[in-house]
């Protein structure tokens, strides 16, 4: 067994079996595959045009250290004629993204692309040092969380980029779409599989052309091209339904590995089930309504500090068994109206499900926030609600 | 379990429903009596029993003798599947309960129901195994039932390819049912490679399924009855999910029309239909609820020679065994174990949120009907196969060995995405 030959070339010895497939294949063989994966994802997916401005989030991290050096080696030996910036986020924490900003500035010299650092302070005038000293340590990661999930548009914008690719990876994905099926949130679960994010209304589109690999081997080929990456990426624990999607999907794909593509086609196809959606299967058309809300992001902070394990969970948990007790009396009232129209002779079909089509799957309006114009369900977005809370708290500081 | 009497003596923990009576259980952290429990999950049932009674209203009498077509179908007519495990049997229960009540009402039968057992012990063929052994085994556990339930009928139907490919003969063609070559796969000694544990329990579970719905429509019943609880078909959903099967959950989860068969043979007159009666009551709260009923004897009496490849029981929970043996479905079985333990309404809004997906494929839409995956009978998600092979780039690779990549090449493109990953391995 392990003096099999390359699948590939038979001519090397196989140093690899790929998660993905149980493939044997050699070192040259497995990188030469892994970035014709991604390729293929790019160039089926149409996610650039020649000439294109893309910013690369850059975190220092294995996976957007993979991304940046398969764009560039893909950018090169394909001609895709991109312009590749690596833009990364410093939130102002003192101390904590020090290594991992030291390895992207690593990488931009490794790959000799143009490296942009954007500052809370510049994006929002606030860093997170100070949002802890106004606001406490409590409750603090809301904010981390918000501003995090616009940092990067609202990064790209000051550049004046307008797509920005993220290294979210298959693995990634799988997790998002059970997370939401285990939440029961499926506008959310049909936009976060698609590959593409963000629509002609959005200023700032992104993509995820690492889709389709698999962690396992993003690892792999980042050790054997020897890539510079920093190693432990976020010190924040994911929240209660992240990190139970997380375990369950380890747990799937030790007993099938198959189990995570097979989890993102599921989550493909479950999207074009969502009511409302486009019975469509085409990427494009699938766009409709996911507008620029790219809250799958990971790896975030939108973490549980001072609440305890689960709390995510057990509140949902809680407002699921309100909701539960309110619709049993909605249902016992139709249900005497009906009963009290039959005694009267009146004719009426029974409404067995009172109740349910009112309250189908929610479906966001999708609009820009009135201040920032960054996409958002409500007329403020969150990180400019934030914001107004924060300033009208350091003006009180200041008188 | 000992409950107080109802009376004058103060209670310690009142039952917050009666008031009555002794609270000795705990339903949705309330403090309950045994009678409120036993209540609270047959008005669960009652409440699903009577919205599938009202779709398959019998056609009124006098009219229905004249047309000469079909059997008269002046009761209703179920097929209920049964594992052994406990929602199934708790739901055969409550079953014979409410047609009891009726009956000592002086009510005519709501239902007439058949009761079948797919006997799935000879897939895959085990070597040294007995087959008659087993099969007298699985008779043995239904004298069971049969000697309960009198007013019943059961049935043993084996899982074999012979009981499938009878079921979709409408015009039999030249191609030969995929099942045949499913069956000597997979009873093959010579297989080099057998499929593993996970794509053992996939093929299985649906091939039952689609036994159960060929003997109700060969029983000429209107619905399948299932003993899905709700934590059931919270795994079911991340299950078929995981196993890339999406395209089919609504068809998996939902209550309603059975879905069509391949496009090939005859539009259906009238689409059976597949319920789910105890979808609102957890498994945690079946097994509480199996353990209550002692008349006439203790239900789970019948409940104590389970087989193990049971995806429909509790147990499985607690044996350890290696990754290597396990399925998808036990993976998900001892998820919702404790998810259901800490967090029972996310189990329920797991299986309700599936319920609002939109049944695609299907015939008696505005779209075309799709074709029916030859294995599982689902419909098939074109579309999205050919998208998926583009965006992957997937060629079709030979990588598979010996009888089972001969047997993936046959049936390439005649089964859906979910078939194909366990007939790849
Ligand atoms: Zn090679
Ligand atoms: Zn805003
Ligand atoms: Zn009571
Ligand atoms: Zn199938």
């Amino acid at each position: 067994m392990a003096r099999a030959l390359c699948a590939n070339c038979k001519a090397e010895r196989a140093v690899i079996k790929r998660p993905k497939n149980h493939a044997k294949l050699c070192k040259v063989c497995f990188i030469q595959v892994f970035e014709d994966e991604v390729h293929h994802t790019i160039t089926s997916s149409k996610l650039f045009y020649p000439g294109e401005k893309v910013a690369i989030g850059a975190s220092g991290g294995k996976d957007s250290t993979v991304l940046a050096s398969v764009l560039k080696t893909l950018n090169e030996r394909h001609g895709y004629g991109l312009d590749l910036v690596l833009l990364s986020i410093d939130e102002g924490i003192k101390g904590y993204r020090d290594d991992s900003l030291d390895t992207v500035k690593r990488n931009a010299v490794q790959y000799n692309m143009p490296l942009k650092i954007v500052g809370y302070d510049e994006l929002y005038g606030w860093t997170m040092d100070q949002v802890v000293e106004t606001i406490g340590k409590k409750g603090n990661c809301t904010y981390c969380g918000v501003f995090r999930r616009q940092a990067l548009d609202r990064g790209a914008k000051m550049l004046g980029i307008k797509h920005v690719v993220t290294g979210h990876n298959a693995d990634d994905v799988a997790e998002t779409v059970l997370m939401n099926l285990l939440r029961g949130d499926l506008a959310r679960l049909s936009r976060s599989t698609s590959i593409v994010t963000g629509d002609s209304r959005s200023e700032v589109k992104r993509s995820k052309p690492l889709k389709y690999s698999y962690e396992k081997e993003i690892v792999l080929y980042a050790h054997h091209k020897k890539l510079d990456y920093f190693s432990t990426e976020c010190i924040y624990s994911p929240e209660a339904f992240r990190g139970s999607a997380r375990a369950l999907v380890k747990q799937l794909e030790r007993v099938r590995p198959t189990a995570i593509l097979d989890i993102v086609r599921s989550g493909e196809d479950v999207a074009r089930l969502v009511p409302g959606e486009e019975p469509s299967s085409c990427a494009c058309s699938g766009q409709k309504g996911a507008a620029g809300l790219v809250d799958d992001d990971v790896g975030g902070c939108g973490s549980q500090n001072g609440r305890t394990p689960g709390g995510e969970m057990a509140a949902m948990d809680k407002q699921l068994r309100d909701n539960e007790a309110s619709e049993g009396l909605e249902i016992d009232v139709v249900k005497t109206m009906v009963e009290g129209n039959a005694a009267r002779g009146e004719k009426r079909d029974l409404p067995i499900r009172a109740g349910n089509t009112s309250k189908g799957a929610p479906r966001q309006v999708l609009g820009n926030c009135k201040r920032c114009g960054y996409m958002s369900s409500q007329e403020i977005c969150q990180a400019c609600m934030l914001l107004e809370g924060l300033n009208k708290n350091r003006a009180k500081i200041q008188i | 379990m000992t409950e107080s009497k109802p009376g004058q003596v103060a209670l310690t923990r009142p039952c917050v429903k009666c008031r009555a009576q002794e609270a000795t259980l705990d339903s949705r952290s309330q403090p309950v009596c045994k009678d409120c429990f036993i209540k609270f999950i047959s008005t669960k049932f009652i409440k699903q029993i009577d919205i599938l009674g009202k779709k398959t209203r019998p056609a009124p009498g006098p009219s229905s003798t004249s047309s000469s077509s079909g059997p008269p179908t002046l009761t209703r007519r179920y097929l209920l599947g049964l594992s052994f495990g406990v929602s199934s049997t708790v739901l055969l229960h409550l079953l014979s309960e409410n047609l009891e009540s009726q009956l000592a009402k002086g009510r005519t039968a709501p239902f007439d129901l058949t009761v079948v057992h797919v006997d799935t012990s000879s897939f895959p063929s085990r070597e040294g195994t007995d087959p008659e052994a087993s099969v007298a085994a699985v008779e043995a556990i239904l004298d069971r039932y049969r000697a309960r339930y009198p007013r019943f009928t059961f049935q043993r139907v084996p899982l074999s390819s012979s009981t499938l490919s009878n079921n979709n003969n409408n015009n039999n063609n030249s191609t030969p049912n995929p099942s045949d070559d499913i069956f000597s796969l997979l009873s093959s000694s010579t297989t080099t490679t057998p499929p593993t544990a996970a794509s053992q329990s996939d093929l299985r579970q649906h091939l039952t399924r689609r036994t159960l719905l060929a003997e109700t429509a060969h029983h000429n019943c209107q619905a399948l009855l299932l003993g899905h609880s709700t934590t059931a078909l919270a795994e079911l959903t991340l299950a078929e999910a995981a196993k890339g099967r999406g395209f089919a959950l609504p068809w998996l989860v939902g209550d309603g029309p059975a879905p069509p068969p391949d496009s090939s043979s005859e539009p259906r007159e009238s689409g059976l239909l597949i319920h789910h009666p105890l979808r609102e009551a957890l498994r945690k709260e079946l097994v509480t609820y199996a353990g209550l009923v002692t008349d006439p004897s203790p239900l789970t009496d019948l409940l104590l020679e389970q087989t193990n490849d049971n995806p429909g029981s509790a147990e499985g929970t607690t044996r350890v065994v290696s990754h290597r043996d396990l399925s998808i479905e036990d993976v998900m079985t001892r998820y919702f174990a404790e998810v259901e333990e800490s967090y029972p309404s996310v189990v329920a809004n797991v299986a309700r949120t599936a319920g609002k997906l939109v049944r695609r494929g299907g015939d008696g839409g505005d779209e075309e009907a799709a074709t029916a995956c030859e294995l599982c009978g689902m419909p098939r998600d074109e579309d999205g196969d050919v998208r998926w092979k583009g965006e992957l780039g997937i060629q079709d690779n030979g990588e598979e060995e010996g009888d089972r990549e001969s047997v993936a090449a046959r049936l390439r493109g005649r089964l859906c995405y979910g078939c194909e990953r366990s007939v790849g391995g």
